[in-house]
Order: structure tokens, then C-alpha cells, then sequence
């Protein structure tokens, strides 16, 4: 059956949309990410406009978040004093990538913003994840336990502003992790992902968090800052697609808990090769359309924009 | 005064050529003047009909149907390869160009009329004239691309030949309505062109809008778009927090 579109205006097979965010659940369930990183990407490649995908994969990764959110919550793994702060920082990201995407949007740049940042987000984490799964299935074999790269806390410890975090044990300035949310926060509102693989690294190695409470944590702050851009989003630029988000979100649900029974018979090792692998291949893809000749250099939008 | 009917004969069959548009009209109609773009519409069809009202005859004799979309600008970008990337470096506005067209005709357009009076009457998607082009260079190649594209999503289409007549004077014609067009207020023209020249022609509104669910999530959307982002958020918050408790594991 096919469902319209009120805001993309256009007819989808309602099959295929649930399956694209099965897809982007699978790989939630499986990895504990998110899943916009992959959903936006493909949600473009089957022809739905990308300013359309990037507002509305916001509320798969809403859902998705929630979801993880309250079972974390139930752990009482959850230090909400350090998500309210990022959220701070999210706050102001996710102003400025919003008022960005309406500037890009009018110089008719936005597609390449969108494939660049990808390109050079995804092959980066990918890249880093690789060695790094490739090192500790190295290290495994042999019996030696990983080298975890230590970034020192001391160069942070200068800086004013100084607050006492008790869920994490920590008493830190609020800068870093305020700057860590803004950039969360702008990546979020231009690529339409909740940026959780890049928080979650940055708030072990960076803010040296301890690790039970990280995802909770930062699935909480991914929550406040995707509710503020779907309603900036909604505002500015009129890209929230409702019905197209309830599609996915139905896909996603399905597609986390089937994800998450095929994870628990992976080793970890496995899980995060396998994800560099995924997060390679979809930034190849996006690379691809960007260096490949078009079959037309010319391209037709309708309306000013 | 044997003279006096051969005359009468002769002006009867004068009369015609004196008073053309007197004499031959246009009568047409469209099988429904709205559509209604429901969740599952993925396309339809309008038939367009006709008949010539005292007709003088299938010589020289030319039916066009013109089916146009709601105005829009087409704005049209050119790509280049910078550093190896291909990015948007050159476009052009198209201002005032019909976001749908149809036409379709009994022969080839060049058999009809002469390019000027189908550029005057906007006959045959070459011939559409934008209101306005705001362009640094050249706009022709930006031109036939929009109209190359707008082929391909099957927004502009023409069928040339394609109409035949039931009888000496009717005539029928089938439009197809693709899943991806713009609502909005169209126009369905019949044009009855003879020598060359337009001597009757006919304009019918055909409305094409949402309906239902699609139209208040639409309106929802553009009218009060802060609490529809909320509603969105709402959405996803609480279809997580369902998922969560469905699929709530044992500890």
C-alpha cells in the first residue's frame, strides 16, 4: 500500500519505510547507536528530500533514544546534572546548525553540506573503530589486554567554572562537556543523527565518565536536543514529515529488538568490526555520489529554493 | 427570377468562410473538475471531451488539449567538478512556469500552427515562455534541463497525435495525473485551431487538492508548526516509552 506524504509531497511504499527504519534499528539494537547516521543516508538515496530526511530521522532517533533511555533510567544509570549541562551546549549547537541548514538551504548547498559532513564524520569514527576493533581482536589473541588511548584530564583542570557531578564522581569545569553538546548539538541539526557516537567516545576519553552511566546519559541528552531541533526544524523550515516519522519509528522498534537478540550472540570485538564496516561502507556510498560524474550535471528543485 | 435560389446557395455556402467562428464552435468538458489526493493516491487519469458544434468539415481541422499546473519558479542548478567533488556552482530561476503541463493534440504541433501563435497561445512545452529568468548566463541549456527533468518525474508530457474523433465531431482525450504533483488550482484548455489559426477555444478549472488526514497534517503543519513539532516529538516520545515497556527484558 502505498501512504502519502503530506509534508515531503510525495507516495512512498509504506513497506519499504518501515524497512528503512527496521534497517537503522538493526543497527541500534546491535550497536547501542542511535541509528540516524544511517537512516538520513538512506532515506535520501530512495529519493526522499534530503531537507525532509534530516528534519524527520530526528524523531526516529527521538524514539529510539527514549526507548533506551528509560531502560538505562531503570538501572539508575542515568547522571542528569551532566545531560542537563550538555543540553546547555546542545542548546546553542542546535541553534546555530539550524540557522546554518536554512543558510545552505538557500544557496542551494544544503545536499553537498549534508553528504560532506557525512563523508568526513563517518570515515573518521570509522576508521577509528576499525583499528581500534582490529587491535583488541589482535590483542585478544594474544592474550594482552588493549591499550586505551588516556587523553589527560590535567589540561582541563585550569579551566573556571567548576561543578560537582555526583553520578559520575566527577568535579569538572562545565566547559568541555558544554562544548562537546554544542558541537553534538549542531551535528544533529545538520545531519539529523543524535551524534551519540560521537558523545559517547568523547565523554569516556575527554570527560573520563565513567562508563555505566555514559549511555544513559547521553541518550538522555540526545532526547532534550532532538525534541528542541524537531521543533526548530518544524518552524524554520517546515521539514518535519509526521507521517513519514511514524513509519520509521514502527520500523525501528521492530528492527531494535531484533538487533538487540543478534548482539547478544556476537563478541564485542565482532560487533564493533562489524559496525566500522557498516559505517565504511555508507560513507563510501556518500563519497561516491559526490565524486561520480552525475548522469545529468544539471538538477531541478521546485519553488525559490 | 430562376437566378434568385442559385444565389441563396451560393451565400449558404460562403457563409462559413466569412464567419468562421460564428460558424464552427467548441463545446468540452473534463470528467471530474477536482482531485482529491487521498493517502493511498499514487496517480490517476481525467478524460477531456468535446464536440464541434456545426462543423465544417475534417480537412484543416486541429484539436489541441492543454493541461497546465498551478504557477511555481523552477529553479534549476548546474553541477561542476571542484577539487574533485561535484558542487552546485550555476543556477538559474525560472519564474512563473506551470508546475504541471500536458498537451495533447490530433497531429504533430508543427502540422498545427506556426511556432510564434503556439508560443502566443503556450501550446507544446517548448513554447512556454517564463514570466521571468534570473540567470548570470545563457539560460537556454538551464532551460531544456528543467524541461528534461520535469519529462522524467512525468510532470510535463506531450502527445502529440494522440487524440482521435469518435464520430465527425466528438472527441475524447485521456490526461494522466501523476502521484507527484503540486495542488492547486490547473486549467484544462481546448484549443479548435483551423489553417493554421485558433478559431475556438475553451478553458475549464480542474482543482487538485489533499484531503482528509494528509490535508490537516498539512495545514497542521504550515499553520501552527511549533505545536506540530511538539506533536512530533510527542509521537516518538511516546512510541519509545511503548517499545520500552512491549519489549521490557527481565533483569
Amino acid at each position: 500500500m502505498e501512504i502519502y506524504l503530506p509534508v515531503a509531497e510525495m507516495s512512498v511504499h509504506w513497506m519499504v519505510i518501515v524497512g528503512l527504519g527496521g534497517v537503522a534499528g538493526l543497527v541500534s539494537g546491535m550497536f547501542g547507536v542511535g541509528g540516524g547516521f544511517l537512516l538520513t543516508p538512506l532515506l535520501v538515496f530512495y529519493g526522499i528530500p534530503s531537507t525532509v530526511a534530516v528534519a524527520t530521522t530526528l524523531s526516529h532517533v527521538t524514539a529510539s533514544s527514549m526507548s533506551g533511555a528509560l531502560s538505562q533510567w531503570r538501572r539508575r544509570a542515568i547522571d542528569f546534572a551532566m545531560a542537563g549541562v550538555m543540553l546547555a551546549g546542545g542548546l546553542a549547537g542546535t541553534g546555530f546548525g539550524v540557522w546554518l541548514f536554512a543558510l545552505m538551504r538557500r544557496q542551494g548547498q544544503m545536499d553537498l553540506i549534508v553528504s560532506l559532513s557525512y563523508v568526513l564524520l563517518l570515515g573518521t569514527i570509522g576508521t577509528i573503530m576499525l583499528r581500534e576493533s582490529l587491535n583488541s581482536l589482535r590483542s585478544v589473541r594474544v592474550g594482552a589486554p588493549g591499550r586505551l588511548r588516556a587523553v589527560s584530564r590535567v589540561r582541563m583542570a585550569g579551566l573556571p567554572l567548576k561543578m560537582r557531578f555526583r553520578q559520575s564522581r566527577l568535579y569538572i569545569s562545565i566547559i568541555p562537556p558544554i562544548g562537546i553538546g554544542f558541537v553534538v548539538g549542531a551535528l544533529g541539526a545538520i545531519m539529523g543523527i543524535g551524534g551519540g557516537f560521537v558523545m559517547v567516545p568523547a565523554m569516556i576519553y575527554l570527560l573520563r565518565m565513567p562508563t555505566n552511566v555514559v549511555m544513559g546519559t547521553s541518550l538522555t541528552q540526545i532526547i532534550g536536543v532532538t525534541t528542541i531541533t524537531t521543533v526548530l526544524q518544524a518552524t524554520s523550515n517546515y521539514a518535519v514529515d509526521i507521517m513519514l516519522a511514524l513509519f520509521l519509528i514502527v520500523g525501528g522498534v521492530i528492527g531494535a529488538q531484533l538487533g538487540v537478540r543478534i548482539s547478544g550472540r556476537l563478541r564485542g570485538e565482532h560487533l564493533r568490526l562489524l559496525l566500522a564496516i557498516v559505517v565504511l561502507a555508507v560513507c563510501m556510498g556518500l563519497l561516491w555520489g559526490l565524486v561520480a560524474r552525475p548522469d545529468d550535471v544539471y538538477s531541478l528543485s521546485l519553488g525559490a529554493q | 427570377m430562376r437566378r434568385f435560389p442559385a444565389i441563396l446557395l451560393l451565400l449558404a455556402a460562403l457563409a462559413p468562410l466569412a464567419w468562421p467562428a460564428q460558424a464552427e464552435d467548441l463545446v468540452s468538458g473534463i470528467s471530474q473538475d477536482v482531485i482529491q489526493i487521498t493517502s493511498n493516491y499514487t496517480g490517476t487519469s481525467i478524460v477531456v471531451f468535446g464536440a464541434i458544434e456545426r462543423p465544417l468539415g475534417a480537412e484543416g481541422r486541429d484539436i489541441v488539449v492543454v493541461v497546465r499546473g498551478p504557477d511555481t519558479t523552477l529553479t534549476v542548478r548546474k553541477r561542476e567538478r571542484i577539487a574533485g567533488v561535484w558542487v552546485n556552482s550555476d543556477a538559474a530561476r525560472l519564474v512563473g512556469m506551470p508546475a504541471f503541463y500536458y498537451m495533447a493534440s490530433t497531429r504533430p504541433l508543427e502540422a498545427i500552427a506556426t511556432p510564434s501563435s503556439l508560443t502566443r497561445y503556450g501550446i507544446g512545452e517548448h513554447h512556454l515562455v517564463p514570466q521571468k529568468i534570473v540567470s548570470h548566463h545563457d539560460p537556454r541549456p538551464f532551460q531544456l534541463a528543467a524541461l528534461r527533468h520535469l519529462e522524467r518525474e512525468g510532470l510535463y508530457n506531450e502527445a502529440p497525435g494522440s487524440i482521435d474523433f469518435l464520430s465527425e465531431t466528438l472527441f475524447r482525450t485521456r490526461v494522466p495525473v501523476p502521484a507527484g504533483v503540486a495542488r492547486g488550482q490547473y486549467n484544462v484548455e481546448v484549443y479548435l485551431f483551423r489553417g493554421g489559426e485558433v478559431v475556438s477555444a475553451q478553458s475549464t478549472p480542474l482543482f487538485v487538492d489533499q484531503t482528509g488526514l494528509e490535508r490537516r497534517l498539512f495545514n497542521f503543519a504550515r499553520d501552527a508548526p511549533f505545536w506540530y513539532g511538539l506533536a512530533a516529538v510527542a509521537m516518538s516520545i511516546l512510541l519509545g516509552w511503548i517499545s520500552s515497556v512491549l519489549f521490557r527484558r527481565p533483569a
